[in-house]
């Protein structure tokens, strides 16, 4: 057991003895290899399973919103779920006074796509060290180099120290460089339009639907998704191409101003669907016109979901399109 | 019959039976494979200890398919036709044949049975491809199946090395092979050595013995709360199952079509009615729908469990939910339970 | 290994057309369709089948289908009257038809009333709302006077919230007329000029407290009606094997395939949507 596992076990340990909070989320030990899981402690003597590694992949601010505002909530959080988490405060999804942020600076998230596309998926075993992600398949045992195995959106991460934790475990990390993810969405806008299309259509097209980019996502909590309306409907139901796409891109604009370019969606998809790319240009836009980047702070309200008055008229009633 | 197939002939093979038949076989997508047809260009992805990431019944029952036009105008109703083609799906493992036969008790049997399924089903082949080394997320040996089972198959290869050793199972691809050359006992009892090895390489992870009784007492407990936690709501585990065929239709008013869609319990809207109640309002009542329908309901369906131990819903599911960590804790609480009264 | 592709497509609706459509309710939310046959063949082969109790898929192409229970008997005539609550989307575009308009059916669907397993009995049948649909074509079946002689006394109890919710109105205004029935109607508030019951469907049965003796009671209403209806019926002494209700869930095929509907190991579709009580608490509480 490392460390910071240890460390995280105590002060959820003491947060529970204490009765500080009602539920301590983090992760615990896996049944699958490779995805240790999401878990909900509420008893201290269930914190033996309580496990924490790179290969810890979801954003664990998606299930904020499951918890009516009342319940005081400790959790886990690396850089990018703190800025979920304060992004979801500013969306008044929970109440700042009952969370009890427990901040890990975050090393980054291993891509278990890249581990099985090196070790296969015959695996019956890992451990995760500092550099390297051993991993026990059933011929060989493989030593990783884990910089390499890190998901996209983590190796390009700006803010890996959550900004608000409550409790911040371990040293906190220098900066990510921010040119990083810029470059990544300036190199698709550099691509001619028949290359992007070429390169939309190869990605949203493999989709399925199965939505567990959604529902992965600490941002997409909509009671009812456009794409579940019937009254009217906004999209192709099937996994047509015209349906993948409207999917693809409308997801994409839901999330301007409120991605936090954690990955989680790309993470969860079965079919190894690219999609940061787009949320990631929206985010560099949105930085861009109105230096903003989502989930800094919990008060600033994204650009398009605040109203301030000296906004351009179009957008007041009565106003006209200019 | 059983025969020897070199593997460096397969490519030859399977192009010359392209003249008759189209054929579709494993090929990687990225870092996935899905069945795809076999071209000139093709190359087989054979050598993964499992199945394809996207599952085979969707040869069968494809994820979205028009079954009906119309003219809103007019009122006019055509039917779309049944797609019949002779077809072989080479490479097939035999956890997703198996579950192709736990498909035809719902499309092909009884009253109003599935023009579309019978259809694609009528001309196709299954050659299957048994699994000399089963994955670890596998437990077909767990489910009335495993990695040499024959369910559904017209024809078993083993692999051998050098050679494919091919059983036929059905008169109606003797043909197919019958330029090979027939296999020897010896080779024969190789064959039969690598089943069994592989067999014995994946022990049981439950007894099914009981555990449609035990989940059936537990319809109520809190266990499902427990056990769907983490759970995110998504298609991955249904849609990827092999045994899945919950289904939508939905008109797309546009085209003038009604088309069939997968669709999952898993979804909060699968069960949302006009009046917006909802029978099964969380994750919980969700969860328990998937696990009892496989478990449970299908043995009263069929006689059958409806789960072949594929793994896929263990390997891809976004949250590490293991059924055989779920269906194991689900069965033993009411032990738990017992024990506590 | 299945070899017969030559199955019709079972999805595949028939053409009718509306004959009559007409508001039920004086606030416009029950519209009564009465819908009449394209082809020949399919009305041969629709009252081939029909049973009371029984529901169809109507078809509004370019929204949808919508399971809804049929709401007249055989002999009233060559067409299928349906009574639909407006709702969402295809509801609303049935609402919108008018005669003349087609659309399409599949049906009947579903088991229906064991109206032969209830020959010789006396018939208790208890509606609310507009889930009395199909008890109507019940008891327009059994008023039938080839009907009549195979069942006892024939007693009908229908709530509604309004008086101007009680659907079907002239038609069970006569009812009080007829000497082969009981008929008592309730609103669940006092209103100028009603001079029928007040009160809930449950109270008005424990008021009226029909013998159980001989007797089937056929119970179906709102959840809410339901859910207490059916406790005062086994405290008037109704065996559950003697109570019958007709569930409701969210259905796409009807025809036991698509999975959507199921309870437990039925599915209402193809199983129901008649159960007996009996049935019912042998099944898990998935509804
Ligand atoms: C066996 C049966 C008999 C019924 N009989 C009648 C009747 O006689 N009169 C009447 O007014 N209503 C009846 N209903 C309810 C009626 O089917 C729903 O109100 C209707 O389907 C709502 O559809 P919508 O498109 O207007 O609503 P939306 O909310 O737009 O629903 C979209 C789709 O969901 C499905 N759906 C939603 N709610 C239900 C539901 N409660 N039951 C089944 N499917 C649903 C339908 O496929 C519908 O097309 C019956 C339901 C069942 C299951
Ligand atoms: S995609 Fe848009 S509508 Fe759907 S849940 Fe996310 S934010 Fe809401
Ligand atoms: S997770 Fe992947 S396959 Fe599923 S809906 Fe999202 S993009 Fe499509
Ligand atoms: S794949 Fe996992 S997270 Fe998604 S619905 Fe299934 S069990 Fe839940
Ligand atoms: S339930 Fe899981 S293991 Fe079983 S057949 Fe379906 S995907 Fe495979
Ligand atoms: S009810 Fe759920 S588990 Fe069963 S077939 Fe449908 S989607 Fe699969
Ligand atoms: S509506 Fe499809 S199974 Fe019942």
């Amino acid at each position: 057991m490392s460390e910071l596992e240890q460390k995280i076990r105590s002060e959820a340990e003491r947060l529970l003895k204490e009765g500080l909070v009602d539920v301590v989320i983090a992760f615990r030990k896996e049944d699958a290899p490779l995805r240790p899981q999401p878990a909900f402690f509420t008893h201290p003597e269930d914190l033996e399973n309580l496990t924490y590694n790179g290969l810890c992949a979801n954003n664990l601010a998606n299930y904020l919103t499951r918890y009516p505002r009342e319940t005081r909530i400790g959790m886990l959080v690396r850089g990018c779920e703190n800025r979920s988490v304060n992004a979801l405060i500013v969306e008044k999804q929970h109440s700042r006074e009952n969370l009890y942020l427990i901040g890990i600076p975050c090393t980054g998230i291993i891509d278990w796509r890249k581990v099985i596309a090196l070790t296969g998926e015959d695996i019956l075993g890992y451990e995760d060290t500092d550099s390297t992600l051993i991993v026990r398949a059933r011929h060989q045992t493989f030593r990783l180099p884990r910089q390499e195995l890190l998901h996209p959106s983590c190796q390009r991460c700006v803010h890996p120290n959550p900004l608000s934790a409550d409790i911040l475990l371990g040293e906190a990390l220098p900066e990510g460089d921010p040119t990083l993810i810029r470059a990544r969405v300036e190199s698709f806008e550099a691509l001619s339009r028949e290359e992007r299309t070429a390169f939309f259509r190869q990605e949203a097209e493999r989709c399925i639907r199965c939505y567990a980019c959604r529902e992965a996502c600490p941002m997409c909590y909509c009671e009812e998704c456009f794409v579940d309306h019937n009254t009217p409907r906004w999209t192709e139901s099937g996994t047509t191409p015209a349906g993948t796409h409207a999917w693809h891109i409308i997801r994409a604009f839901h999330q301007t101003g409120r991605c936090t370019s954690c990955g989680a969606c790309e993470r969860a998809c079965p079919m190894d669907i690219q999609m940061t790319y787009l949320t990631d240009k929206l985010g560099k836009d949105m930085w861009d016109y109105y230096q903003f980047a989502a989930g800094m702070d919990d008060k600033t309200q994204p650009p398009f979901a605040a109203f301030t008055m000296d906004d351009k008229k179009h957008f007041q009633a009565g106003g006209k399109l200019s | 019959m059983k025969y020897l197939l070199p593997k460096n002939e397969l490519y030859s093979r399977l192009a010359r039976w392209s003249a008759e038949y189209s054929i579709l076989a494993p090929q990687k997508v990225g870092e996935y494979s899905e069945f795809l047809p076999f071209t000139a260009q093709s190359e087989l992805c054979l050598q993964e200890p499992h199945n394809t990431r996207y599952p085979a019944k969707a040869l069968f029952f494809p994820q979205s398919e028009t079954i009906l036009k119309y003219n809103r105008i007019s009122g006019q109703l055509e039917s779309a036709a049944p797609e019949s083609q002779k077809r072989i799906v080479f490479g097939i493992r035999p956890c997703d044949a198996k579950a192709v036969t736990l498909l035809d008790t719902v499309f092909a049997e009884g009253d109003n049975q599935d023009p579309f399924w019978l259809a694609r089903r009528a001309e196709t082949f299954l050659i299957g491809l048994g699994c000399h080394e089963p994955c670890a997320t596998c437990f077909c040996t767990s489910t009335e199946s495993g990695p040499f089972h024959t369910e559904g198959l017209d024809a078993l290869l083993t692999d051998l090395g050098e050679v494919f050793f091919v059983e036929t199972l059905s008169e109606r691809v003797e043909a197919l092979f019958s330029e090979l050359s027939p296999a020897e006992a010896a080779q024969q009892e190789i064959a039969l050595a690598v089943q069994a090895a592989a067999e014995k390489s994946l022990p049981k992870v439950f007894e099914l013995d009981g555990i449609k009784e035990k989940l059936d007492r537990v319809f109520d407990k809190e266990i499902w709360a427990e056990l769907s936690q983490s759970c995110l709501g998504c298609g991955i585990c249904t849609f990827l199952c092999p045994t899945c065929f919950c289904f939508d239709l939905v008109d797309e008013a546009q085209r003038g079509t009604r088309v069939r869609n997968w669709d999952t319990c898993m979804y909060r809207v699968y069960s949302l009615e006009a009046s917006a109640h909802n029978p099964r309002p969380t994750r919980r009542e969700r969860t328990r729908q998937r696990l009892m329908h496989k478990y449970s309901y299908w043995w009263e369906h069929a006689g059958k469990l409806g789960c072949t131990g594929c793994g896929r819903c263990v390997r891809y599911c976004p949250v590490g939910l293991d059924i055989r960590a779920m269906i194991k804790k689900a069965s033993a609480y009411e032990s738990e339970a017992q024990h506590a009264n | 290994m299945p070899t017969n592709p030559s199955v019709p497509n079972p999805y595949l609706p028939t053409p009718m057309r509306v004959l009559r459509a007409y508001f039920e309710s004086t606030d416009r939310t029950l519209k009564t369709l009465e819908l009449s046959f394209e082809n020949l063949a399919d009305k041969i082969a629709f009252f081939k089948k029909f049973n009371p109790g029984q529901f169809c898929q109507l078809s509004v192409f370019g929204k949808g289908e919508s399971p809804l229970g049929v709401a007249s008997a055989a002999w009233e005539g060559d067409f299928v009257r349906f009574t639909v609550q407006r709702m969402g989307s295809v509801t609303k575009a049935l609402h919108e038809l008018k005669p003349g308009d087609t659309l399409g059916m599949r049906g009947p669907l579903g088991n229906g009333f064991p109206l032969a397993d209830w020959k010789g009995k006396n018939l208790v049948i208890i509606g609310g709302g507009c889930a009395f649909s199909t008890l109507y074509a019940l008891t327009k079946h059994v008023q039938h006077p080839q009907n009549r002689p195979d069942f006892g006394q024939l007693t009908v109890i229908y709530g509604a919230r309004s008086s101007g919710l009680c659907m079907y109105k002239h038609d069970i205004q006569s009812w009080y007329q007829r000497d082969d029935m009981e008929i008592h109607q309730a609103i669940d508030v006092p209103e100028e000029n009603w001079d029928h019951h007040v009160g809930y469907v449950p109270d008005v049965v424990r008021q009226i407290a029909p013998s159980p003796d001989n007797a089937v009671a056929i119970v179906c209403g709102p959840p809410i009606m339901t859910k207490f209806t059916l406790p005062a019926l086994v405290s008037l002494g109704f065996p559950p094997e003697a109570i019958f209700t007709s569930l409701e869930k969210r259905m796409k095929c009807g025809l036991g395939k698509c999975g959507r509907c199921n309870i437990g190991s039925k599915y209402i579709c193809k199983d129901g949507p008649v159960f007996s009580l009996a049935e019912l608490n042998a099944l898990p509480a998935d509804i």
